[in-house]
């Protein structure tokens, strides 16, 4: 008696969260169908058209390794690519440097002050990338405010060309435009860290430096590993900051892949150069940041 | 990103922090992030002070104070009719977008099959380095043969790269919402429908105008996807860029601080709204 009607309820809760379940698949439908036309179906069609070979009459879609081959066997091509992860790399670490003192600054502000803090450490990040990156050529260019300044000083007398057009110029550029995407997940991990964590690892002789070391970064590596993979996909990708801060000597992958669409019309080659750098990018970013779950970097939530 | 900045407490107790290091540590950390503050603010007012310069050319020294760069600006039909563009682009995929995102989200505060796949899906337009997200839509849009064009590809492409962020701004909202308002409202007999425009709606309207503001704002900033996928029109950040690479005309700095000024005054327009809806959020 009592098992049949534990048995009918449990019937009427699974037809609940049966129609509950239709209705969720509703309405998460329209994404995931936009979703699978515009994003999942297109990187399919670039992993096919990479294995595709242009000519000059058209492409050829016999499938094939060769443009593979030919970056394999290009070392101008792969010394771009590892130019660029090396790029990547420093702008993430230097990234990390400037970040971590920043975030811990925020954390330890109360108040309106924290607020206003906050705010304005994010308001230029909310504005264009390209624009941002600009501002750099009046900030190092012969005119620009730095070679003023050192003149009007009387440091040099004629403004010094090498403050354009390098790796340099380009690493400042993609720090500038990429660190808060450091920042703030450290930022959110040290907020949510329990002060008293602090106080107890003091009240047990640990020295300030101890404690940072062995208390506080640790609890806010989530925060640090996230913020590293994000940096470093960003800078890896870059094409605006190369461009237009780097001149011949600053090229990166990115500029390579643009050329082929922009130039030299081999669509093919270029796919190829596309799977070629997230392959690398994701190789990278999962043999550092295995232990990061996606879900949790940017949802927040264990799931 | 806008979310997780209001959910983040803002008033601590005071006094609950450790007794930190000393004090001299602290000057050095504010002089610190003063020098953070000074390195993103800088260039940023370089390049506003350039813009209002009353000089041939972009660079110091300073000239004198002039408006005639934003009057080239305002008499340049193509630069006009590129920010228009920009506007329009904007305000048509913030509203797509949002609206998929809030279904979705809708959809993932129940027991949803798939859940992580569908996760995954979203991280994609995200994860996909911008410049091969580029060669991605035009290599799709070619083959498929739509023409390039702003209502075309530049609409589709910018919807598919706003969806995300519009996803997990309003996400934690529906996530941390009171389901046994609704329940409550249900077992009171009113149809689902009512349940949304009544309770749902009211409740986080501020979270989908912040979704709105922000997702605008990544709309009309973004560039590259849209460089390789916009035929021969024009939006105001491709067409800044094509006037960087061919010749430094000198009102360029001015269209700079316009493309600058109309993001920083609708973000911050986006974060006044989320900030009080959180607060109201707390009081409930």
């Amino acid at each position: 008696m009592k098992d049949r009607t534990g048995t009918a309820d449990k019937s009427r809760i699974d037809g609940a969260s049966q129609r509950n379940r239709v209705k969720a698949l509703l309405l998460v439908m329209p994404g995931v169908l936009w979703l699978i036309a515009f994003a999942v179906v297109p990187i399919v069609f670039l992993g096919i058209m990479s294995l595709w070979t242009s000519t000059i009459f058209g492409l050829s879609k016999t499938l094939t390794l060769d443009n593979y081959r030919s970056v394999a066997s290009a070392p101008a091509y792969l010394l771009v690519l590892w130019h660029t992860l090396l790029i990547a790399a420093a702008t993430t670490l230097l990234a990390l440097i400037i970040s971590y003192p920043m975030a811990y600054f925020l954390s330890v502000l109360k108040g309106r002050r924290k607020t206003v803090a906050v705010v304005l450490l994010f308001m230029p990040f909310w504005t264009s990338y390209l624009v941002r990156t600009f501002l750099w050529l009046p900030m190092l260019g012969r005119n620009g405010l730095i070679n003023q300044a050192l003149m009007r000083l009387g440091i040099v007398s004629a403004p010094i060309d090498w403050l354009l057009y390098n790796e340099g110029a380009v690493l400042l550029g993609l720090v500038y435009v990429y660190t808060l995407y450091m920042t703030l997940p450290i930022y959110l991990s040290l907020d949510r860290l329990d002060p008293k964590l602090l106080e107890a690892a003091a009240d047990l002789g640990a020295g300030p430096f101890r404690a940072l070391w062995r208390v506080m970064v640790p609890l806010s590596l989530p925060g640090i590993l996230s913020g590293c993979i994000m940096v470093f996909l960003l800078a890896c990708g870059a094409y605006v900051t190369p461009q237009l801060l780097g001149g011949t000597r600053g090229v990166m992958f990115g500029s390579i892949i643009a050329a082929q669409y922009m130039q030299t019309n081999n669509w093919a080659l270029g796919a190829a150069l596309s799977v070629i750098l997230v392959a690398v990018v994701f190789l990278c970013v999962f043999t550092i940041g295995r232990r990061v779950r996606l879900n949790e970097v940017f949802l927040g939530v264990r799931n | 990103m806008a979310s997780s900045l209001s959910e983040t407490r803002i008033g601590h107790d005071a006094g609950a922090h450790p007794a930190r290091p000393i004090r001299w540590g602290n000057c050095l950390l504010s002089g610190y992030a003063m020098l953070v503050y000074l390195f993103l603010y800088g260039p940023v007012g370089l390049l506003v002070l350039l813009s209002v310069n009353n000089s041939e050319v972009i660079g110091l020294p300073f000239r004198g104070f002039s408006w005639r760069w934003y009057e080239t600006v305002a008499n340049t039909p193509e630069l006009v009719h590129a920010i228009v563009n920009s506007f329009a682009v904007g305000a048509a995929s913030a509203l797509a977008a949002t609206v998929i995102a809030l279904l979705m989200a809708m959809g993932f505060r129940s027991d949803l099959p798939l859940r992580n796949v569908i996760v995954k899906m979203l991280l994609l337009p995200i994860l996909i380095p911008g410049i091969v997200g580029g060669a991605v839509f035009l290599v799709f849009f070619g083959v498929v043969g739509v023409p390039l064009g702003l209502w075309t590809t530049v609409i589709v492409t910018h919807i598919t790269w706003v969806l995300p962020f519009a996803f997990l701004t309003l996400f934690p909202r529906l996530h941390n919402f009171d389901r046994s308002l609704e329940e409550a409202a249900m077992d009171l007999g009113a149809r689902p429908i009512i349940v949304f425009q009544r309770i749902l709606l009211p409740l986080i309207w501020p979270g989908i105008v912040s979704t709105l503001l922000f997702s605008f704002t990544l709309s009309f900033d973004e560039f590259v996807r849209t460089l390789f996928v916009i035929g021969d029109e024009r939006t105001i950040p491709v067409h800044l860029w094509v006037l960087i690479t061919n010749q430094m005309a000198p009102f360029l700095p001015a269209v700079g601080v316009i493309i600058m000024g109309t993001s920083i005054a609708i973000s911050l327009i986006g974060f006044a709204v989320s900030a009080r809806s959180s607060h109201s959020g707390t009081e409930q």
